[in-house]
């Protein structure tokens, strides 16, 4: 061996200067962005529009929001209220025509002044079957919007419809007349600056980072908002996430991991809080035209075999209210004796297989998602075929991405899916996409009854909430007795955010509140 | 040489060629269209339809190949189906981001693997050679995400010393713009130290045996200069490991950047994918395909230079 001794001081010395060269004091950290009147939000997923008739994740919209509005908004405790109208519509006595005044102070942020010519506009662009709004299959029941004076507007519809003034906040958006000519869709969708009415205008789209809004300085609601700049981040690793939050890089943060959730509420600097929401079901969906869910029997069985309430407490640490029929168990419609029905009972769940075509139990597939979305899905699917397990159903787990998932149940080539559903939190949705025929989620149950299309229809022409009430008990009861579609729950929506920030609200409809945010 | 460059040159572009069909295939036979991502969950069958006719999907498979071919070789590289922004801007935005790692990572790599690796070699009953078979064996086993949320905990959450994530460029000040690569560079760069090292205590360990060694040493040659001339011999084994491990590097990007929240390139490679974005996708997997060849290209010529045989057998 020659004799060299390297002199491994320096070559230590210098390699550790290396690695300690960017270990700089605190202070010279990396500029914060939540330094000033900043506000920073943080959604788990990846935009890919701002939109407001092409939104499809529910985080996301938080950006539609900020920069439009609509002429009613289904607030965030679940309440229809006017935003753009004066008042809630007059409905006329065949409930086919909706009439809104509207407010005569709000303009553009391109400062333009706000009219009826801009709503008949911005709705008409919607319908067009041309310009492919992604959900324009709840508005085809409008069939005209007519101008009665410049602030006051008409709705006809081709039948009673009352559920589109629901679907209004988190699918459209008023804009200015000409502005799709103007500017084209692309500017909506990655650009929208000027184009809207809300208390952001849009500043920059950073892709894969983070898309900015500065306040609108002529905004309607006078004093709002109360930050200058708003700046939404993308963090999808659920760790770094609430790394940004503890080390103060960031405000608010949505979709925080629910195991860690009760530990993180409660530490040093941080708040946080909890509410159900009124349309994220945690749904399995059961193709009803597949062997051995044919069967009504077998489908009770399973409904019944399932101990939902445990699911809750303990898979997703009180996250999920449990509820067997598609309605929230805090929403209104509810229908306690509905859940009853299909409750957690393992000896009904073995009378129902012993009735079913099944009595020796079966096999089937359950397909679920391989990316968590509110919940981790796959916690919830290994819980159940273990509970499936003790009455003879052997359950195949199946993983599948997000969308190859949701087209195998659109095309009901599935036997069950387990999916975290999220709706506007409005009675009819659920029911109407996956239990009435023609709608996109069908054939995820295959399920065609008239009874309960005929309820639905009923509810649909009803504006009182108590009839509205009796009719949704109603079809909760059909539900229950075919049990067409397995629910679990109702999950909750959740946020943590730095002590610092004020009158921050979690929002029962998921996305992020941040309007009357002070920081 | 030239025609070693040439033939060189030919190889790659026959590699990039068939790769690029690959990918094409490839994604193109996956489940899941684009258009069900763009129009959402409840589009209709003829709205799917028309948005595939209006972005050529509808077409035969090969002529989709020759028109996306002949529009990168242009310089085209299309517009993203979901997001409608350019792909090659895209790409020149974020490629910088994930260069700046990679390279901070590499170096790091480089100079600690190999200095490891010779210390190691050269003293190889040692007690350092010990510490380093251990280290080796760790940096070996511990996956990099890992390492990155450990040290997320405590570098940025426990100590504030470093941001937890983000990236900030060099225009915003060097300090800015190492104290966010610091973290990410680490966690990718330790499992290459380990490799380069291990390789370079071998090769030159190997290189220490040869007889021309005992002869310098014979003819009252200095120890640093034996073990220079033994590391040139040593060197072209850990050069071609070191270009794989830069390629490399970048698909091992995906998951720090991830962590690290990071909007480079595999970030938004693996958005690509969960969107379906064909065309974003496909430009990317392209570049780091050309990267990887354009290493291995490089490996070829530095080992060229290095080792006068495999000048003389070109």
């Amino acid at each position: 061996m020659p004799d060299f001794r390297p002199n491994r001081r320096r070559f230590l010395a210098a390699g550790a200067g290396g690695v300690l060269m960017p270990l700089l004091p605190a202070s010279l950290l990396h500029a914060q962005p939540n330094q000033g009147k900043t506000l920073t939000v943080v959604l788990p997923s990846n935009p890919i529009t701002i939109d407001p008739i092409n939104q499809l994740n529910h985080d996301a919209m938080v950006l539609g929001q900020t920069v439009f509005e609509n002429l009613v908004e289904y607030d965030l405790d679940g309440t229809l209220k006017p935003q753009l109208a004066k008042a809630l519509p007059t409905v006329s006595a065949d409930k086919k025509t909706y009439t809104f005044d509207l407010r005569e102070d709000v303009t553009f942020q391109n400062g333009k002044k706000m009219t009826v010519e801009d709503v008949k506009y911005s709705f008409d662009y919607l319908l067009d079957a041309g310009n492919k709004a992604a959900r324009r299959s709840l508005f085809t029941r409008i069939t005209k919007v007519t101008v009665l004076d410049p602030y006051k507007v008409a709705f006809e519809l081709s039948e009673p419809y009352g559920p589109w003034l629901y679907f209004l906040t988190k699918y459209m958006g008023i804009f200015p007349a000409g502005s799709r000519q103007e500017h084209g869709d692309d500017y909506f969708k990655s650009r929208p600056a000027g184009v809207g009415t809300g208390f952001g205008v849009f500043e920059t789209w950073k892709p894969n980072d983070y898309i900015s809004f500065t306040k609108n300085k002529t905004y309607w609601r006078k004093g709002l908002p109360h930050w200058d700049r708003l700046v939404v981040k993308m963090i999808p690793e659920d760790a770094t996430r609430v790394a940004y939050l503890l080390t103060n890089q960031v405000d608010v943060i949505s979709a925080p991991p629910p195991r860690e959730f009760n530990r993180l509420k409660t530490m040093p600097g941080v708040t946080g809080a909890s509410r159900p929401t009124l349309g994220g079901a945690l749904l399995m969906y059961t193709n009803t035209l597949k062997p051995p869910l044919d069967d009504v029997n077998f489908r009770k069985a399973i409904a019944c075999a399932i101990d939902r309430k445990t699911i809750g407490e303990k898979v997703y640490y009180g996250l999920l209210d449990p509820s067997a029929v598609p309605a929230p168990p805090r929403g209104w419609w509810f229908n306690a004796d509905a859940d009853k029905e299909l409750a957690f009972d393992l000896d009904r769940a073995k009378a129902f297989l012993a009735k079913s075509k099944y009595p020796n139990g079966a096999e089937i597939d359950l397909s679920i998602q391989a990316e968590p979305y509110l919940l981790d899905t796959k916690d919830a699917a290994i819980f159940v075929q273990a509970q499936l397990a003790k009455i003879g159903i052997k359950v195949n787990l199946k993983v599948y991405e997000f969308s190859v998932l949701i087209q195998q149940a659109i095309r009901g080539e599935h036997q069950m899916a387990l999916q975290v559903f999220m709706s506007p939190g409005e009675a009819s949705y659920i029911i109407q996409v996956c239990l009435t025929p023609g709608q996109v989620l069908s054939k995820s149950t295959g399920y065609d009854n008239g009874e309960l299309n005929g309820l639905l229809a009923q509810a649909f022409a009803e504006t009182e909430q108590a009839k509205l009430k009796e009719l949704y008990g109603k079809i909760q009861m059909v539900v229950a007795r075919d049990a067409p579609l397995g629910v679990l729950g109702y999950v909750h929506a959740s946020n943590l955010w730095r002590q610092g920030v004020q009158d921050f609200k979690v929002n029962q409809g998921l996305t992020m509140s941040v309007g009357e945010v002070k920081v | 040489m030239f025609r070693l460059l040439a033939g060189r040159f030919f190889a790659s572009l026959g590699t990039l060629f068939f790769v690029g069909l690959v990918l094409f295939a490839l994604t193109r036979a996956g489940p899941g269209s684009p258009a069900r991502i763009v129009l959402g969950a409840d589009a209709t069958a003829d709205q799917i339809a028309q948005f595939e006719q209006i972005h050529g999907l509808d077409r035969p498979f090969l002529e989709q190949y020759i028109t996306w071919l002949v529009d990168v070789l242009g310089g085209d590289f299309g517009k993203s189906f979901v997001t409608g922004r350019d792909v090659a801007g895209e790409i020149a935005g974020a490629l910088p981001v994930t260069l700046s790692i990679v390279l901070f990572a590499f170096i790091i790599a480089l100079v600690v693997g190999i200095g490891i690796g010779i210390l190691a070699a050269l003293r190889p009953g040692g007690p350092f050679a010990s510490v380093t078979r251990l280290s080796v064996v760790l940096g070996l086993s511990i996956p990099a995400f890992w390492l990155g949320i450990v040290l997320i905990r405590f570098v940025a959450v426990e100590l504030r010393w470093l941001p937890p994530g983000g990236y900030a460029p060099l225009s915003a000040g060097l300090a800015a713009h190492l104290q966010t690569i610091a973290m990410p560079a680490v966690s990718l760069a330790v499992y290459y130290i380990a490799v380069l090292a291990r390789m370079t205590q071998a090769s030159l360990q190997e290189a220490l045996r040869g007889d021309y060694v005992r002869t310098a040493r014979a003819m009252g040659l200095s120890s640093p200069r034996i073990v220079f001339y033994a590391l040139l011999n040593a060197l072209p084994p850990v050069i071609n490991l070191a270009a794989l491990s830069f390629g490399y590097m970048f698909g091992w990007a995906l998951i720090i950047e991830q962590v690290f929240n990071i909007p480079g390139l595999s970030r938004a490679l693996l958005n690509a994918i969960s969107q379906r974005d064909f065309l974003l996708l496909q430009g990317i997997v392209f570049l780091f395909t050309a990267i990887f060849v354009l290493a291995n290209l490089g490996a070829d010529l530095v080992n060229r230079v290095l080792d006068p045989r495999q000048r003389s057998a070109a």
